[in-house]
């Protein structure tokens, strides 16, 4: 950014957290909690400028992380099944990082970020980083920052990233899109909303969980969804449905073990991360036009109009719109021939 | 690129803020209340749970990197518990997160809450509107000094 041209009170700015980001990328890469948090808030903080420099000096990394999603209706225990998930790899010696992401209300932008209550101890005991993202309620912006958490966590050596989110809505359903392997949490007695579940989510998910299975009717649940996943198409990968209750832990062995077998799967199909890239790159490339061409572009056009070549202004009582349309329009065949 | 930076600087993510009771007690009725309001006030709320240690609150702060922590306590050690919040911040070198305090909180201890940074100490029956007003500005104060705004 050395080459903009900056107000002075912004370079003053810029200045302080540039000697600030090669200390914070360091302390990333050693696993400093303090040094993720602050990184992942410069993501989230939607400013290109900065999102840009801090995950370049991040740069790649040499832990190959691998992304769970987690989702399920709301009250199924996905944060409580999260914390057991974490906990139980971290006693495997398998490092991982958490994402939490809640709603924010469409009204006033506020949020209540519940999720870290339910896991908060164990994650604790275990060492695990956790961070809440709030949704903000737009698609784009919260895949950025997702985008951009995971990375950062990837680069501070975790080799399993797990993301929680609610699974209802688009927002959601592109944070999944991250996700190497999609894990849908279930429990007895959810009837239809299984059905009314069906066509969406349990599509596109991995792995099944039937949480809370000391609950009656447990079984019953284990079965409904193995007959559907009975039928799915048998090459490839076979989706597991797991059991799961947070009175017992080695109930949790099961999860990661279909986990960590998702994983080798793609690994060994050589699709491990391929989506997660895609998204990198199409939020960078976004970033890039939006910063570069967008404001090139315009400055050229608008001087374009102002210099008066062919259509200066003669066009003053025209509507904007017009004018901008043959502008452009006039650029396009322009460069293009 | 100064009509970008204006546009950017616009899309700053709301106040992030901790509710707490770090010490030993339950009543939380209160600050599920606040926890609503500063919600419905448009910021994003993190509340500990129930009967976190200081140090637990801390961490949770750093790691969700918040502009407040906002504690209260009904249980008169306010003095001792807000107090070993601030002193451990300090210990840590963390400058950035603001600190508010509430409950039932004599007149005569704020003084010495205010020293340590503590501000606000509201009582029961202060307006909702008060609080918030007030947690905002200490938020800003400390979004700008994580910005390095000096």
């Amino acid at each position: 950014m050395s080459g903009k041209e900056l107000p002075k009170q912004e370079k003053r700015r810029w200045g302080r957290i540039e000697t600030n980001i090669a200390d914070l990328v360091s302390g990333v890469k050693e696993n400093k909690f303090s040094s993720i948090a602050r990184a992942i808030s410069m993501v989230e903080d939607e400013d290109p400028l900065l999102r840009k420099d801090i995950l370049r000096k991040i740069g790649t990394s040499a832990t190959k992380a691998h992304v769970i999603g987690i989702t399920g209706p709301p009250g199924i225990g996905k944060s409580t099944l999260i914390g057991n998930l974490s906990s139980g790899m971290m006693a495997r010696g398998i490092t991982n990082g958490v994402l939490a992401i809640d709603a924010s209300s469409p009204f006033t932008g506020g949020s209540l970020l519940g999720n870290r209550i339910r896991m908060q101890d164990k994650l604790r005991e275990s060492h695990v980083f956790m961070r809440s993202l709030a949704n903000r309620g737009e698609k784009g912006g919260l895949s950025r920052s997702a985008i951009g958490a995971v990375r950062i966590l990837e680069s501070a050596g975790n080799q399993e990233i797990i993301i929680e989110t609610v699974g209802a809505g688009q927002a959601d359903l592109d944070i999944m899109n991250l996700a190497d392997t999609i894990v849908l949490v279930l429990a007895p007695g959810l009837g239809d909303e299984i059905q009314a579940i069906k066509a969406g989510i349990m599509e596109i998910s991995h792995i099944f969980v039937i949480n809370k299975m000391d609950r009656e009717g447990a079984y019953f649940a284990m079965k409904d969804i193995e007959d559907i996943v009975s039928m799915d198409d048998h090459s490839g990968w076979k989706r597991p449905v797991v059991g799961t209750t947070s009175n017992d832990n080695d109930s949790y062995n099961g999860l990661i073990d279909a986990i960590l077998s998702h994983r080798k799967y793609l690994e060994m199909s050589n699709s491990l991360s391929v989506k997660r890239r895609y998204m990198e790159l199409e939020t960078a490339l976004e970033d890039e036009i939006n910063e570069t061409i967008t404001s090139k572009l315009k400055k050229k056009l608008l001087e374009e109009y102002v210099s008066g070549k062919g259509m200066g202004h003669d066009r003053l009582d025209d509507d904007p719109f017009s004018i901008a349309e043959d502008l452009l329009k006039n650029f396009l065949e322009y460069s293009i021939e | 690129m100064a009509a970008g930076k204006n546009q950017s600087s616009s899309k700053q993510r709301p106040p992030k803020i901790l509710l707490a009771k770090p010490g030993i007690d339950g009543h939380d009725r209160g600050v599920l209340v606040l926890a609503r309001a500063f919600r419905d006030a448009g910021m994003e709320v993190l509340y500990a749970g129930l009967l976190p240690t200081p140090e637990e609150v801390i961490d949770t702060a750093v790691n969700e990197d918040v502009d407040v922590i906002a504690m209260s306590l009904l249980n008169g050690a306010h003095l001792t518990v807000f107090k070993r919040v601030a002193d451990l911040m300090k210990e840590r070198g963390i400058d950035d997160i603001a600190l508010v305090g509430g409950g039932t909180i004599p007149e005569e201890d704020k003084p010495a809450l205010e020293a340590l940074g503590i501000t606000g100490n509201y009582g029961p029956g202060t307006p909702l509107s008060t609080i918030i007003e007030h947690v905002r500005k200490r938020a800003a104060e400390a979004r700008e000094k994580k910005m390095g705004q000096d």
